[in-house]
């Protein structure tokens, strides 16, 4: 499903920065995988990379058989709105747009009809337990509510993939564990393959797999 | 100081395209304040130093308005004691027929007592010719030329020129060369001298002069003499200094100078509203910063004085490089003034070279800055309250609250209650001007609310077209009041300029084609001169028999203008055959009855008046007109009022025998020919051409020729205007440029996020474009209403106080319809460069940009 292959990452600035360096490795459809490692390791831009937010500096990058170098701007933005669902830690939702439309922004990015973007957008509103709050704008909702909509948003297309980017970063544990065990459910119900990035251990252990850089590079591959 | 340069100088450095930006606003501003006022001004100061250059020893000049007067009054100016040397002169300005030479300004003096005021300064090898002034005198074709003008022709001593006289091209011989600077750097070195005698012949002048120049005898007090001549000569006399004269010229040209510098401050004005637009935005964008500024210890008019400065010197740059614009630009403009002025109201002069005035230099910069810092003082006192907890809080900090909205309200409602009870209050001069101000204020103050409403009104028009670009434009505008306010009060102000200045020339076009209907009739003009306002040359009143003796010509109407001065104004005295005129061209009347108005004047028992005179001077039917000419006082009731757009100043029409008997004048500028029915216009006009002009200097212009003439006269008044409502658009356009840059910077989380969750790169410029289609769709509209009141300041203001005409109130909805895909369109061509930046930027940068 996502192949790595000898992949690098280097910041040019004044002293240039090599965020990865030669990572390999292969996530086969339907896993879930955390990365862990400290901060600077380069689990974002690994994440970052995998999602065609941004291009490696060498290597190759392959989500489900087709490269990522090779296509254009809009075409890795294709490829990203049809196979990948982001969830950031700090939830990115757009501030001025109800539940139900920030929920609905990919669909209407596809194009898709507004009476279908609106049944699907109150299923996966539902899907999170947030069908009362369709109307509410993000400011009104509480740290948890907010994430469960950028997850809802992020499975607007059922897409195969979906990243996370700190899911639970931003909240209390309580509510951090209730979300992690949202993506679980998720997960089994919809199949999708999950890379997660953590400094949570107990969120890392609760994963199948997990993968661990120091430096840049592959420090540890194990599964439970 | 130290904060300027650690806080303020990175952030300006980090904003390179914006600081440019703003700094353009003030530039453009600037430019055009001091670009039209240096190049009014070179043109005026040209004609004083030509007034100053020709007057020489000169201590007072007599005139009687622009109709001269007889020989005989010399010697009375010279019988009044205290008077030491006192020179007739006649002055015109005679077209020559060399390229590129344009006009000679003629002076016709007496050789005899003239070098008593005036040093001829010539060459040595000349002083013999002319050194006897009656060797000059005895060769009525002498002509004394300039260095400057003999060089750039190839003329020397006994060259010959040839010059247009009244009875036609004739030959003169040049006689002597002064030497460049003093008298020969009059008129720009186009200036030749001739015996006054035959300077009379040459321009039809009959046995008149047009002015007396002289100096009084030492030790004595020259306004003494001046009222002495004064009581001699009587009321219909003027007796002035030379430098005076200039100030009657520039009260001429009022008119336009007024208009000029409302335009001009406008685009100042516009520039002031991109300016606060900067600072409320760089006073949110730098909220943090501020806060944490402000948790360190620095106080609330340390901030204040901080946004202040920085607010002076982005002014003093800008106003510094506007104000070398300017001179740039006037350059190019005071050739065009010159030709304007000298078309409009027959004032000929060169404006050989521009000089930057300091203290217009000195005022225009004083202005840049303080429209600097008072655009950035709301920002300034809005950073200085900052709550500094609140500022280090990440979050939405943006939205004007529901308080701020209210008191903009109540003092927008506040300052257009006030403007209303200026015009109650019958407002003219400072009432009508400061109700202007309260109209512009209440508007202003409303912008904010309007624009949201606006933004909150096509919200779902927006989703609905575009579900996500559309959705996103309209809601950051929702959200962000103050980054965008300024930039859509700019534009609106920009749009109503245009409605203001649209609406008055559509409503003067339709006025003047109403009242050339009418009043200009004739099939064809017989004027002395090419240009219909200049009145340099006159025809002996026998032309007109010669030419009523033409075959085809039904009937001839002498007319004769000429500017006299009532109260001090220089108004326009237009003398004719009124049976004769009103039996072909019946102008009805607004005060008065027409039949009885139009045979009163006739009989030479009442005078006619035009309407803005009447206004100006608060005249009106019935009312004692007093006139002081040459030959006394002329007191006669107006007849009735009526509408004619002949002069700006207004015009005086009174029956020509009065005209000839108090001004002892029967010379002729123009002719008024009405053909037979089936008679053929160009054969007319040939035979007219054939007959008189063989012998007599004529022009003969058909109707169309002369409506032509008179429009495109009107687009000449008008096209300068267009070209500063170019730049109050530019001024609003760079306004958007500046407004959609910082949106991008600051939705670029918000952008990211779109990308991130699958937006192509024509949907993020759609959201872009989108966003500034709005901008410039909400000025626009905001503008076309505010329009509509402008219009109405704009026709009030010029009936009221500046030209009293009268002009019908249309709103001119043609040009609203023509500026909605201008200002779209400039909107779009304003987010091409943001909507590129938006699309470009790194997206994991973006998504975590704070």
């Amino acid at each position: 499903m996502i192949q790595l292959s000898g992949v690098s990452k280097r910041f040019n600035g004044k002293r240039g920065v090599v965020a990865l360096d030669n990572v390999w490795f292969h996530v086969p459809r339907g896993e879930m995988v955390s990365i862990v490692g400290p901060s600077g390791s380069g689990k974002s831009t690994l994440l970052n990379l995998i999602g065609g937010l941004d291009r490696p500096t060498s290597g190759e990058i392959e989500i489900d058989g087709e490269r990522l170098g090779g296509l254009s701007d809009d075409n890795l933005t294709r490829l990203r709105r049809d196979k990948i669902g982001f969830i950031f830690q700090f939830f990115n939702l757009l501030p001025t747009l109800t539940c139900l439309e920030n929920v609905a922004l990919p669909l209407h990015l596809r194009g898709w009809p507004r009476r279908k973007i609106n049944e699907r957008s109150k299923e996966l509103l539902a899907l999170v337990g947030l069908d009362r709050r369709l109307d509410h704008l993000p400011d009104e909702l509480s740290g948890g509510e907010r994430q469960r909509v950028a997850i809802a948003r992020a499975l607007s297309i059922y897409p195969p993939i979906l990243l996370a980017d700190e899911p639970t970063g931003n909240l209390d544990t309580q509510t951090g564990w209730e979300i992690l065990k949202l993506i679980h459910d998720l997960r089994q119900q919809l199949g999708a393959t999950v890379l997660i990035v953590t400094h949570d251990r107990a969120v890392a252990e609760s994963c199948p797999r997990t993968i661990a850089l120091r430096d840049g590079r592959i420090a540890g591959d194990s599964r439970q | 100081m130290i904060l300027l340069r650690l806080i303020t100088w990175p952030y300006v450095r980090k904003h390179l395209t914006r600081t440019a930006l703003t700094l353009t606003g003030i530039l453009l501003g600037v430019a055009v304040f001091v670009g039209m006022h240096t190049a009014n001004q070179s043109v005026l100061f040209a004609f004083q130093r030509t007034i100053d250059r020709i007057a020489g020893a000169t201590q007072l000049q007599v005139t009687a308005g622009e109709t001269g007067f007889d020989e005989s009054t010399l010697e009375r100016v010279q019988a009044v004691p205290g008077v030491r040397a006192a020179a007739p002169v006649i002055q015109a300005v005679a077209n020559i027929g060399i390229r590129g030479e344009g006009n000679l300004l003629i002076l016709g003096v007496d050789m005899l007592g003239d070098r008593s005021l005036r040093d001829y300064d010539l060459e040595e090898d000349d002083e013999g010719a002319v050194d006897d002034p009656l060797v000059f005198l005895a060769r009525a074709d002498s002509l004394i030329i300039t260095r400057p003008f003999a060089l750039r022709n190839h003329l020397t001593v006994n060259s010959t020129l040839v010059l247009d006289t009244v009875d036609g091209p004739k030959r003169f011989t040049v006689r002597g060369i002064m030497r460049s600077g003093g008298l020969a750097s009059a008129f720009g070195g186009n200036l030749a001298v001739m015996d006054i005698y035959a300077a009379q012949r040459m321009f039809g002048r009959g046995r008149k002069f047009d002015r007396i120049d002289l100096a009084v005898n030492e030790g004595e007090r020259i306004d003494a003499v001046q009222v002495r001549i004064e009581r001699t000569l009587g009321p219909g006399f003027q007796v002035r200094t030379p430098g005076s004269r200039g100030r009657e010229i520039e009260s001429i040209a009022a008119v336009y100078r007024l208009s000029a510098n409302i335009t001009s401050l406008f685009a100042l004005f516009i520039g002031m509203f991109i300016i606060y637009n900067t600072f409320a935005i760089a006073v949110t964008q730098r909220r943090a910063e501020i806060g944490i500024l402000r948790a360190l210890g620095a106080t609330q008019s340390q901030i204040r004085r901080l946004f202040l400065t920085e607010s002076a010197v982005a002014g003093a740059i800008g106003s510094v490089a506007g104000a070398a614009a300017g001179i740039l630009l006037a350059r190019a403009l005071a050739k065009y003034i010159g030709g304007l002025l000298s078309e409009v109201y027959g004032i000929g002069e060169r404006a050989e070279e521009v000089s930057a005035n300091p203290n217009l230099i000195g005022l225009a910069v004083t202005a840049g800055v303080v429209t600097s810092i008072a655009a950035a003082f709301l920002p300034a006192r809005n950073a200085a309250r900052i709550d500094p907890v609140k500022a280090l809080q990440k979050g939405k900090y943006e939205s004007l609250s529901e308080g701020e909205n209210r008191a903009r309200r109540s003092a927008a409602v506040i300052s257009a209650l006030s403007a209303f009870a200026c015009l109650g209050l019958g407002g003219r001069g400072v009432l009508l001007y400061t109700g202007y101000l309260l109209t512009l204020i209440a508007a202003l103050l409303l912008t904010p609310a309007a624009g949201l409403w606006l933004s909150r009104l096509i919200r779902p028009v927006l989703r609905r077209v575009r579900p996500v670009e559309g959705a996103l434009a309209a809601d950051s505008l929702i959200q962000t009041p103050r980054r965008t306010s300024g930039t859509i009060a700019a534009l609106m102000l920009s749009v109503s300029l245009v409605i203001a200045l649209g609406g008055m020339a559509r409503a003067s076009y339709a006025s003047i084609v109403q009242w050339m209907n009418i009043a200009l009739n004739p099939d064809l003009f017989v004027s002395a001169t090419q240009n219909l306002t200049a009145r340099s040359y006159r025809f002996p009143p026998e032309v007109g028999e010669r030419i009523q003796n033409v075959p085809g010509v039904a009937q001839v109407q002498l007319v004769r203008d000429a500017r006299v001065l009532y109260r001090g104004r220089p108004v326009m005295l237009v003398a004719a055959d009124i049976a004769g005129l009103v039996s072909r061209a019946r102008l009805p009347a607004i005060e008065g009855d027409t039949d009885r108005m139009y045979r009163e004047a006739a009989a030479g028992k009442g005078v006619i008046v035009s309407d803005n005179l009447a206004a100006l001077e608060n005249l009106h039917a019935g009312d004692i007109l007093e006139l002081a000419a040459p030959a006394g006082m002329l007191r006669l009731p107006i007849a009735g009022v009526v509408i004619d757009y002949s002069d700006q100043q207004g015009s005086i029409l009174i029956e020509r025998t009065l005209f000839r008997r108090y001004w002892n004048d029967d010379t002729v500028d123009l002719f008024r020919v009405y053909l037979e029915p089936r008679a053929s216009e160009s054969a007319v006009r040939q035979e007219i051409l054939n007959r008189v002009g063989s012998t007599t200097r004529l022009f003969v212009l058909t109707n169309r020729e002369v409506r032509d003439y008179i429009l495109r006269l009107t687009d000449q008044w008008f096209s300068l205007t267009y070209v500063q409502i170019a730049v109050a658009v530019l001024v609003a356009v760079l306004g958007i440029v500046n407004t959609l840059t910082v949106s991008i910077t600051d939705r670029r989380r918000e952008l990211g996020v779109l990308k991130a969750v699958g937006a192509l790169r024509r949907q993020i410029r759609g959201a872009v474009w989108i966003e500034s289609l709005t901008i410039g769709f909400l000025g626009l509209m905001l503008g076309l209403a505010l329009g509509a009141f402008q219009l109405f300041y704009a026709l009030e203001i010029s009936r009221r106080d500046i030209a009293g005409i009268r002009l019908e109130y249309q709103y001119p909805l043609k040009i609203a319809l023509a500026l909605a895909p201008v200002m779209l369109g400039a909107a779009l061509v304003a987010a091409l460069g943001p909507a590129e930046t938006a699309v470009r930027g790194s997206l994991v940068e973006a998504l975590e940009y704070e």
